[in-house]
């Protein structure tokens, strides 16, 4: 019971009390990319949960004998990227070879592996200190988490490009900049934070 | 037309006109979440400068043959191989006391956005002498956000510049958040933007930042770059919106033709060798 308990409390810690996207701004970027696609939201988040997933399977292993051999923080993170770039391996050479997948899907494949968010999963459970099923929670929520960011830009874009009150510098990117700085200061509200102090 | 850009045409499109940061919405993950104060900022813009013009000169000299779906992983292994020993020497060498979003946040600069946009947009399809041209002028111009948006950062959410107080009527912790970066960038999107309506008008189209038809982005236009885009998967390295175009997009057949034809080739021929 406690295992499951942990795996949703931390995944539903790391969706809305401290969305990665929105509030350490992981994965930001991809975030404003896939936006513009709406198709695309739900497959992406999908393959970042599952990297997201694996990686931290593997690398809460890897979090117990660092913390044990008191590795650095380099070599930890050189681990880390040889664990994301082996799961993606294993996972781009079995679709070309066996789902006969085409240039286009493994190219989303590599987005959605190698971005900031699905690499810092696994320096996050190691600073939490998250158990494993911590770590699996927060994996899946990293996912959840993109994909409501991705559809929160999505919907501010539409929006924004609607109104034509909008002075003419302001319009496209600077009024994403804005839009998304309320919703992450909306996310941040969650939080014990002082604006002002 | 010439086919050949200098260093000051990719200076200008790579660090002002179409900044990484402000335009093409890349690397915003390390200056939002990170760049909290001058010394993380410069330490971040150093790291994020020196890997991309070290993955993007490689990208250029040995990954063109490369399938785009195998370069992937291999950005981030060369840029794990860059950075990793230079962090681990010093952490355990040195008496520097890095903080743990340091310690944390550099490794990410292997995995950055702006690396692998820029090898994939144009350092695989170019010479190594433009590859570096445009990482330097694409670094330069993440590097000055970087710094910038710590500088005001740091100033208006702790009172101090480098680490010395400076006497400001009243601090905003704000600044501080992911929230007060982001407000900073769309202030200073919007100041590039007015920039650039001014001084590069042509770039401006309905209000909109957009590519020059007549100037290539890509000055070498290859058999394999246009089959290299043919096969661009949909989030890499199509612009968010109009506003974010950093170079011509070529896509169906007819956008080929017409992209090739601003550039004077014979449409015809082109399409027979394709």
């Amino acid at each position: 019971m406690k295992i499951i308990t942990d795996l949703f409390l931390t995944a539903f810690y790391t969706v809305f009390v401290q969305n990665l996207v929105l509030s350490s701004g992981l994965g930001m970027s991809e975030a404003f990319r896939v936006s513009a696609k709406p198709g695309t939201f739900g497959r992406i988040a999908v393959m970042i949960s599952g990297f997201s997933v694996v990686t931290s399977a593997l690398c809460a292993a890897v979090n117990i004998y660092a913390v044990e051999a008191e590795l650095s923080y380099a070599v930890r993170a050189a681990v880390y990227g040889i664990v994301l770039a082996a799961v993606y391996a294993v996972v781009a050479i079995t679709a070309r070879l066996v789902f006969k997948a085409s240039d286009k899907f493994l190219g989303t494949l590599g987005i959605a592996a190698f971005n900031t968010l699905v690499f810092a999963i696994p320096h996050i459970n190691n600073s939490a200190a998250y158990s494993f099923a911590g770590s699996i929670g927060s994996g899946l929520g990293a996912g959840v988490a993109f994909i409501l960011a991705a559809a929160l830009i999505n919907k501010g874009s539409q929006l924004i490009a609607e109104n034509e009150e909008i002075p003419d510098a302001f319009k496209g990117t600077p009024a994403m900049f804005f839009y998304v700085a309320l919703i992450s200061l909306a996310f941040a509200g969650f939080t014990d934070t002082n604006l002002f102090g | 037309m010439s086919n050949k850009l200098s260093f000051r045409d990719v200076f200008v499109r790579g660090a002002v006109i179409f900044n990484p940061v402000l335009v093409q919405l890349a690397g915003l993950c390390p200056v939002v979440a990170a760049s909290t104060s001058l010394k993380s900022a410069a330490m971040l813009s150093a790291v994020a400068f020196a890997e991309l013009i070290a993955v993007c000169v490689i990208a250029s000299a040995f990954l063109k043959k490369v399938p785009r779906w195998v370069r992937m992983p291999l950005y981030l292994i060369i840029g794990l191989v860059l950075i990793c020993p230079v962090l681990w020497y010093i952490e355990t060498k040195t008496l520097i006391n890095l903080s743990l979003s340091m310690k944390i946040y550099i490794p990410l600069i292997a995995i950055n956005s702006v690396v692998a946009v820029h090898c994939e947009q144009f350092a695989v399809k170019n010479s190594v002498k433009l590859a570096f041209y445009d990482a330097a002028a694409v670094g330069i111009g993440a590097s000055a956000v970087f710094v910038a948006v710590g500088v005001l950062r740091e100033l208006l959410g702790s009172a101090t510049i480098g680490g010395m107080p400076v006497n400001i009527p009243v601090t905003f912790k704000g600044m501080l958040m992911p929230f007060g970066c982001l407000v900073i960038l769309g202030f200073a999107a919007a100041l590039l933007k007015s920039f650039v309506s001014k001084k590069y008008p042509e770039y401006i189209e309905n209000g909109v930042l957009v590519a020059k038809k007549e100037e290539p982005s890509e000055p070498v236009i290859t058999q394999e770059s246009v089959e290299a885009e043919e096969q661009t998967d949909e989030t890499s390295s199509e612009p968010i919106n109009e506003d974010v175009q950093g170079g011509i997009k070529i896509g169906t057949q007819e956008e080929i033709d017409e992209f090739l034809k601003s550039l004077g080739i014979d449409t015809q021929e082109t399409g027979d060798e394709q």
